[in-house]
C-alpha cells in the first residue's frame, strides 16, 4: 500500500525474531555469526534441492492452475528431507551447547529462509498501492515457520542423540516425518476442507505448537537427564 | 563486518547506518512497487469543429473511486455501469466530479427500449458539448462489475444502518472501508497535426461509344449529372468500428450501376457520381463541403441524393419510414419531386411495406452547425435531398456508436439499398411505373453489402478505394486539412489508455495496522520472557526420577518455542 504499511509489515516479521534472538540470551552469548552460518547452511541446502528438484522431478505447475496435486506434493515434501540434513549439518558444525546450539540452528535456518523468501515478495508487493491481506497474513505465517524451525532443530538433535529413551525413538521419528510431510497433509486437509485464509493460518499455528510442545516434554526430559 | 560482528547491535555501530542511509532511498526511488491489474480503457472522443470544443478536454486520472450515488467533490472518480447513468447525472459529473469510467454494457440485444433511448440520450449529451474531465470507456469486465458492485453495496449497507449504528461501529467501519484507487497516467491528449478528413469521388463512365450514339449530346460531359454522396462515421464518443450503412448502400449502389453501365444498350444518360467523404453530422459535412469549393464547376446536376442514417444501428420503437429531407418543398414536375413518387412507387411494391415521408427544413444559415448534407449543396444551388430512416435532425441515432442486432441491421439496409436502386434506375431510365430492374440476376444482396457495413476509414485496408477504382472512373481522394491558424475542425490523439485500480485501506487503518501489530509484538515479547517459566513447568512433569538440578542461568534455559 504505502512504505509504511511496508513497515508495518516487516515489524510483524522481523521482530519476532529479533525479541528471540535478544531475549533468549543468544545474544549473551554473541551467538550472531553462527546464526549467519546456519543460514548460509540453510542457502546451501536450498539449492542443493533446487537441483534435485529441477534434475529429477517433473514440474507441472503451469498446469496446476491453483489446484493442490496430491502426488506432486508427496514428491516435493519428500525432497524436504533434505533440509532435515541440512539442520544436522548445522548441528553438527555449530559449537554451542545446549539449548543456545538448538535455537542459533533453528534461528538462524529461519531467519535466511524468511529474508529470502520474503523479503522481495514484500519489498515490491507491501510497497505497492495495491492494498492485500496476503502481506499481513505471510508475515504472521513467518512467525508461525520460526516456531516450526526451532522444533525441527530440536527433533533433530534428538534424534542424533544415543542416550535418548528408547521408547521416545519412534515418536521422535513419527514427529519428524509429520513435520517433513507437513505440506502434504496439513496442506491437503486444509485444501479439502476449504478453510480461509486465516483460519489456515490460526491451524498451521496451532499444528506447531502441538508438535512444538511434544518435542519440548521430550527434550526436558533428556535435558534434565543429561544435565544442561 | 560481520565476522567480528558478535552481536546483532555490532553492524549497526560501523558504516552501515550511513550506506543504508544512502541506499534506502535510492532502491525506493528505483525499485517499482507492483502494479495492480492493467485494464485496457478507451478515452472519449475530442474533437474541435468550427472553433467550438467537444468531447473529452482532460485524460489523466489518479482519484478514488466512487460510485454514482457518493460521489461529492472534484477528488472523486465515478464509476459507474452505463445504464446506470443519466443524462442529468452525467451533467453533474461533468461539472463537478474528478473524473468518469463508463462500463459498457454486456449485451446491447436485451435492452428495453427505455434503456436503448436512455442510452443515445446519454451519448448524444456526451458528444454535443465539451466534457473538462477526463472519461473512459471500458469494454465489459468482470473485475470491473465487482468494483462498482462493491462501492455501491458499502453505500447501501451503510445508508440503510446509519440511525442504528452506534459510533463504536460507525469507527470501525471507517477504519476498514474498502476504498479504490483509480489512476489513468499520461499528459493530456495532444492535438494530431495530420488530422485530415478524406473525400473519396468517382464517377460512372459508360462505354466509351455511347456518347457516339446518342443524338443531341455532342460531349459526355454535358450529361446531367446525378450525385450520391455518403458519409462514413469515423468515430462516436469511443473508439470503436460504428455501423456505416449509408457507405455501404453507396458501395453497393456502385457496384449495381456499374453492371448497367457495362451493357451499351442499357446504358443510362446520366453521369451517376459518387461521394464519400468522412465527416458526418459530428463534423459539421466539412468533407461535402471541401468537395464543393474545389469544383465550383459542376454543372447540369439532375440532383444530389444524400443517404444519412439509412440504417439504425440501435433499434427501438422504429417504424418502417423513409424520411426524404428538402430544404424547400420540391415544384412539382422537377427532378426531385418524381424521384420521390418513383420512391414511393418502389416502397410500395416491397414486400416489407416501407413507407416513404416527406420532410421539409428550411436551412437556419444563423446556426452553425448544419443539419442535413443536402443543405451544403441547397446553399449552392443544387437539387438537393436526403434520404434518412430519422426524421429529427437532432435525433442521437445519427452519431451513435452502440449497435445491436446484426441480422436486422443487414436486412434493414438491403431492403433501403433495394427501394432506392430501385427508385434510381427508374428514374434513369424514365420508367413511370415499377419495373423490378433488380429482382433478377443483377439484385442487390448481402454479399454486397456486408462487406462494408463495419469501414471505419476509407483509407481503412483500402477497401473502399479498392471498390471505387474497380468499378469508378476518374477516382479522386482528396484530403481536407485543417487551417495552421484557424483549423476548421481538429482530431486529438490518445485514445487508449491504461487504467489501473487499486485496493487501498484509508490512512487511519495503517495506523491502526501499527497499534493491532505493537500489541502482537508486545504479547510475543511477554511469551518470550515468561517461557523458561513455562519451561519449568514442563520440566517438572517430566521428571520421573529425581534427577541433577536444573542450574545454569536463567537465560540459558529459554528455548522459544513460542514467539
Amino acid at each position: 500500500m504505502t512504505l509504511y504499511h511496508f513497515g508495518n509489515c516487516v515489524a510483524l516479521v522481523y521482530v519476532p525474531y529479533y525479541f528471540t534472538y535478544k531475549y533468549s540470551g543468544l545474544s549473551e552469548y554473541g551467538a550472531f555469526y553462527k546464526c549467519i552460518h546456519s543460514g548460509a547452511i540453510y542457502i546451501f541446502t536450498q539449492l542443493c534441492k533446487m537441483l534435485v528438484l529441477a534434475t529429477f522431478f517433473y514440474s507441472d505447475t503451469a498446469n496446476g492452475g491453483g489446484d493442490f496435486n496430491f502426488f506432486s506434493e508427496i514428491l516435493r515434501c519428500s525432497v524436504d528431507v533434505a533440509d532435515l540434513l541440512g539442520f544436522a549439518l548445522i548441528l553438527s558444525r555449530i559449537p554451542g551447547k545446549g539449548h543456545s546450539k538448538l535455537i542459533t540452528a533453528g534461528l538462524g535456518w529461519a531467519t535466511a529462509e524468511v529474508i529470502l523468501s520474503r523479503g522481495i515478495m514484500l519489498w515490491v508487493g507491501a510497497r505497492g498501492t495495491e492494498f492485500s491481506w496476503i502481506y499481513i497474513l505471510k508475515c504472521l505465517d513467518s512467525n508461525v515457520l520460526l516456531i516450526q524451525h526451532i522444533t525441527t532443530a530440536t527433533l533433530i538433535w534428538l534424534f542424533t542423540r544415543h542416550d535418548l529413551n528408547k521408547a521416545y525413538k519412534p515418536i521422535v521419528t513419527l514427529l519428524l516425518v509429520v513435520t517433513i510431510f507437513k505440506g502434504v497433509w496439513l496442506d491437503g486437509l486444509l485444501h479439502v476442507l476449504a478453510i480461509g485464509p486465516w483460519s489456515t493460518i490460526a491451524i498451521k499455528a496451532l499444528v506447531a505448537a502441538i508438535i512444538g510442545f511434544c518435542s519440548l516434554h521430550i527434550y526436558t526430559g533428556l535435558a534434565q537427564q543429561i544435565g544442561i | 563486518m560481520f565476522d567480528d560482528a558478535d552481536n546483532f547491535a555490532d553492524i549497526f555501530r560501523g558504516g552501515l547506518p550511513y550506506c543504508l542511509l544512502i541506499a534506502l532511498p535510492i532502491l525506493i526511488l528505483c525499485t517499482p512497487a507492483a502494479l495492480a491489474s492493467d485494464l485496457q480503457v478507451q478515452r472519449m472522443a475530442q474533437f474541435d469543429i468550427n472553433g467550438v470544443s467537444l468531447g473529452c478536454r482532460a485524460s489523466a486520472i489518479s482519484l478514488e473511486a466512487k460510485s454514482l450515488y457518493t460521489w461529492s467533490t472534484g477528488r472523486h472518480c465515478v464509476l459507474a455501469r452505463l445504464l446506470d447513468i443519466s443524462v442529468n447525472d452525467f451533467n453533474k459529473i461533468r461539472q463537478k466530479a474528478g473524473g468518469l469510467i463508463v462500463l459498457l454494457p454486456n449485451n446491447l440485444l436485451a435492452l428495453s427500449d427505455e434503456a436503448k433511448e436512455q442510452v443515445n440520450a446519454l451519448e448524444q449529451a456526451m458528444l454535443t458539448q465539451a466534457v473538462p474531465v477526463p472519461v473512459y470507456f471500458s469494454a465489459p469486465n468482470k473485475y470491473l462489475e465487482q468494483i462498482v458492485d462493491d462501492i455501491t453495496h458499502t453505500i447501501d449497507d451503510n445508508g440503510s444502518k446509519k440511525q442504528n449504528d452506534t459510533a463504536i461501529a460507525q469507527l470501525f467501519l471507517s477504519i476498514s472501508a474498502n476504498g479504490y484507487q483509480v489512476t489513468v497516467s499520461g499528459a493530456n491528449a495532444v492535438a494530431n497535426k495530420n488530422s485530415k478528413i478524406s473525400v473519396i469521388q468517382g464517377e460512372l463512365l459508360s462505354n466509351q461509344y455511347v456518347p457516339k450514339r446518342m443524338e443531341g449530346t455532342d460531349d459526355y460531359n454535358n450529361l446531367p449529372v446525378i450525385l450520391i454522396t455518403a458519409n462514413l462515421k469515423t468515430f462516436g464518443i469511443y473508439n470503436d468500428y460504428p455501423l456505416n450503412a449509408d457507405a455501404a448502400i453507396l458501395m453497393g449502389l456502385i457496384e449495381l450501376f456499374s453492371k448497367l453501365h457495362s451493357v451499351i444498350s442499357t446504358t443510362p444518360k446520366y453521369r451517376l457520381v459518387f461521394l464519400l467523404s468522412e465527416s458526418g453530422v459530428l463534423l459539421n459535412f466539412q468533407g461535402s463541403k471541401k468537395w464543393l469549393d474545389d469544383n465550383v464547376v459542376l454543372q447540369n446536376v439532375e440532383f444530389v441524393l444524400c443517404l444519412d442514417t439509412i440504417t439504425q444501428s440501435l433499434a427501438y420503437n422504429q417504424q418502417n419510414v423513409m424520411y426524404m429531407h428538402v430544404s424547400k418543398p420540391p415544384k412539382e414536375k422537377s427532378s426531385i419531386s418524381n424521384f420521390f413518387k418513383l420512391l414511393k412507387l418502389a416502397a410500395g411494391e416491397h414486400v416489407e411495406n416501407v413507407t416513404v415521408e416527406g420532410v421539409h427544413k428550411k436551412i437556419n444559415l444563423a446556426d452553425t452547425q448544419l443539419a442535413w448534407e443536402h443543405e451544403r449543396f441547397s446553399m449552392k444551388r443544387y437539387p438537393a435531398f436526403t434520404l434518412s430512416s430519422v426524421k429529427n435532425p437532432r435525433s442521437p441515432m445519427r452519431t451513435s456508436m452502440f449497435k445491436d442486432n446484426e441480422a436486422r441491421i443487414i436486412s434493414q439496409t438491403l431492403t433501403s439499398a433495394k427501394i432506392i436502386a430501385e427508385a434510381l434506375a427508374s428514374y434513369i431510365y424514365n420508367i413511370d411505373q415499377y419495373a423490378g430492374i433488380f429482382d433478377g440476376h443483377i439484385e442487390i444482396n448481402e454479399e454486397i453489402i456486408q462487406p462494408y457495413l463495419g469501414v471505419k476509414s476509407v483509407l481503412q485496408n483500402s477497401d473502399i478505394k479498392d471498390g471505387f477504382e474497380k468499378y469508378l472512373k476518374n477516382v479522386k481522394i482528396i484530403y481536407d486539412k485543417p487551417d495552421a491558424r484557424e483549423p476548421d475542425f481538429m482530431f486529438y490523439e490518445g485514445h487508449d489508455a491504461k487504467l489501473n485500480v487499486y485496493r487501498v485501506k484509508p490512512a487511519v487503518f495503517d495506523l491502526f495496522l501499527t497499534f493491532v501489530i505493537a500489541l502482537y509484538l508486545s504479547i510475543v515479547y511477554f511469551v518470550i520472557q515468561y517461557f523458561p517459566k513455562f519451561y519449568d513447568v514442563v520440566s517438572k512433569f517430566t521428571k520421573a526420577e529425581p534427577s541433577t538440578q536444573l542450574n545454569g542461568n536463567y537465560s540459558e534455559r529459554v528455548k522459544t518455542k513460542v514467539n
